[in-house]
């Protein structure tokens, strides 16, 4: 018995799935989600998702491998305070966390690898924070003014065109 | 000379935690101890907040679960309100419940469970993981994915694509849920069944091969505690407290949930930070019970759809006489509710009523102590808070679903551990049990505590001075 979902053939122009993850009550940790939320205010060209997550879990697997490009959002516990760091992501079935609840996005994209043949090509564009301390409801000003380098690393990378295209795994 | 293994930390569970085997002098289980190693306290920072915050602030307790403690907290809000809430908001709330119910139960079976149920206790455990499971049995890992999605897209569709759903408010819920929202969660309800059936027969045939397992695997006497409907069949929402005991005889029923307290008692150990909630009347650590699926399924005397009550009655059959005690069979009960989680949702959804625009009950706090209990996946959980004059919070308790089951998975890893760890010749297949025994209960440390961060997995064998004998590690 086969029931795979196969992506849906592009119809027009590449799909992209943006996930902003993050928790909302560890200081900048929250900056991936409010980032996400930002770019989805505002008009989002066609073929454009976004979603806000406190953490990456199973389900996405299967809007992940509908997808031709993903951009991950999140906060670097690493660098100064507010550098965005933009980096190819790779599928990886190493990078599996012991808990299991939340998953590493290079293990989810491993799963598009191994359970839909199809894998997105895909980015983590991150923000460094400064204080994650529990209870932080707000963001850092270092992290609060990097949202908008974040955004326009991510129009940036939806404006060119794919490197090579997205093929079946 | 005692000796001490260590599992540091256990893994597929949400949070972080370690497991203790005390060894006696001819390398024999004497004892064993389930720690929790890491301190969150919400109770704490939530005082001195205004009610209306709690139930956001207890949102962000897990990613994972955070509608159970949305609808527990706004049920004790509702309380503090001293409202009613409209019977739409009631049913549109328990729709989410159910929701979140299956995919959580999903993630548990298909993904943290399934490499030791289909690749074996004993199998190489680099391979024996999630990937595993994809390689050999793809099709079920997708319909695991499938049925998470499906239980999440119901949830955005009722509450929004916020991380944590604002919808539910303390009085109700925020907005009523027209044809159009509707007609969408039920187009998604019968693939869910058909998955959950198929997923459930395949499991029965699986279910022979663990014998072993069901014997050792926490079959303790404890009592049960759930809530039940007024006619005492399963529950998720509302109802009332019941326990049986281990023969099968009902100990409290129609317990108000607010008298929660007069049956549930907590006692603290230096050596974790979870709690150890306790049945009162038995006292501590007497008084052990268990709660989550396997509890409900034994306290409900029906499910009240067709197919999980069948699926009911063929899981009563796994144990003779009584209720079903072996903790191995939480994974039965979880596919058990996951097909009555998705014939209710398709219930609910049928009544004109669900379609209702009165979803809302508007008050200003009317009482300075508020009580909220619901059944999260993993079992009952409860919210109390009291204010002050001014509606500031000034005191919380939260016991959680885990919490509850503290002692029975104390009292269960210790029977595994006594069954299958040759202390003289550390096994990993042996250890990989005593985990998964925990694995059964779906603990999720983040709602009892905290879970931040990654350790690799780490066993040692020390002596009684601290010394290390021997190591086992995990990458």
């Amino acid at each position: 018995m086969t029931r795979s979902r196969v992506p849906a053939p592009v119809a027009s122009g590449p799909r992209t799935l943006v996930i902003g993850y993050g928790s909302p009550i560890r200081g900048d940790d929250a900056i991936g989600p409010l980032a996400a939320d930002a770019l989805a205010a505002g008009p989002l060209p066609p073929g454009l998702r976004v979603l806000s997550r406190h953490v990456l879990t199973a389900e996405l697997a299967e809007d992940l491998a509908a997808a031709d490009r993903a951009i991950f959002l999140d906060a670097a516990a690493q660098g100064l305070p507010g550098e965005v760091r933009v980096c190819e992501l790779e599928p990886d079935a190493s990078a599996v966390s012991t808990m299991a609840h939340f998953l590493d996005p290079r293990e989810l994209l491993a799963w598009c690898e191994t359970l839909y043949r199809h894998v997105p090509q895909a980015w983590l564009v991150s923000a460094a924070g400064d204080s994650f301390a529990y209870a932080g409801y707000q963001l850092s000003p270092a992290a609060a003014a990097a949202v908008p380098a974040m955004l326009a690393e991510v129009r940036r990378i939806v404006a060119a065109p794919l490197p090579h295209p997205a093929e079946p795994v | 000379m005692s000796r001490i293994v260590t599992i540091d930390p256990v893994t597929r569970i949400e949070g972080h935690a370690r497991i203790t085997l005390e060894l006696g002098d001819a390398g024999e289980v004497r004892d064993a101890r389930f720690h929790l190693t890491q301190f969150r306290g919400f109770e704490k920072f939530c005082e001195g907040r205004p009610y209306r915050e709690m139930p956001a602030l207890t949102a962000r307790t897990c990613g994972i679960c955070p509608v159970s403690h949305i609808l527990a907290s706004n049920k004790a809000c509702d309380d503090l309100l001293s409202v009613r809430i409209p019977p739409a908001a009631e049913q549109l709330r328990r729709l989410m419940n159910l929701a979140q119910i299956t995919q959580s139960h999903a993630l548990s079976f298909f993904h943290l469970s399934s490499p030791d149920l289909l690749l074996g206790w004993d199998a190489d455990p680099a391979g024996r993981n999630i990937f595993g499971v994809m390689r050999q049995h793809p099709d079920l890992a997708r319909d695991g994915i499938r049925l998470r999605q499906i239980g999440q897209t119901i949830i955005e569709t009722l509450g929004g694509k916020k991380i944590h759903p604002t919808w539910v408010v303390p009085g109700g819920v925020a907005e009523p849920l027209d044809a159009t929202k509707r007609d969408a969660i039920l187009a998604l309800l019968p693939e869910g069944l058909e998955i959950a059936k198929r997923t459930y027969a395949f499991f029965k045939t699986l279910v022979p091969r663990f014998t072993d397992e069901a014997r050792h695997f926490g079959t303790q006497p404890t009592l049960f505690l759930s809530l039940v409907s007024a006619q005492g069949h399963l529950e998720h929402y509302d109802g009332f407290l019941r326990i049986k005991d281990a023969q099968g005889r009902i100990v409290e029923d129609r317990v108000p949930p607010a008298d929660y307290a007069r049956l549930v008692g907590e006692a603290a150990e230096d050596w974790s930070y979870m709690k150890f909630p306790y049945y009162k009347p038995l006292g501590y650590p007497g008084g052990i019970y268990r709660v989550g699926p396997l509890a409900r399924l034994n306290n409900a005397d029906a499910c009240g759809t067709p197919y999980a009550d069948v699926a009911l009655a063929e899981f009563r059959m796994l144990q003779e006489r009584g209720p079903v005690t072996s903790s191995f069979h939480y994974h039965y009960a979880r596919l058990v509710e996951i097909i009555y989680a998705l014939e209710m949702m398709e219930r609910l959804l049928q009544e004109p009523e669900i379609l209702s625009t009165r979803v809302r009950a508007r008050a200003r706090s009317n009482r300075d102590e508020g009580i909220g209990v619901t059944e999260a996946p993993r079992g009952t959980l409860m919210h109390h808070y009291r204010i002050d004059d001014n509606g500031l919070i000034t005191w919380v308790n939260l016991i959680i679903a885990t919490g509850h089951n503290n002692l029975a998975m104390n009292q269960s890893i210790r029977q595994v551990a006594q069954a299958y760890v040759d202390g003289n010749r550390l096994q990993e297949g042996m250890l990989n049990r005593v985990e998964a025994v925990i694995r059964c209960y779906d603990p999720c440390l983040s709602c009892a505590s905290h879970a931040f961060g990654q350790m690799p997995l780490l066993i040692e064998l020390q002596d009684a001075a601290g010394r290390v004998v021997d190591r086992l590690a995990r990458a």
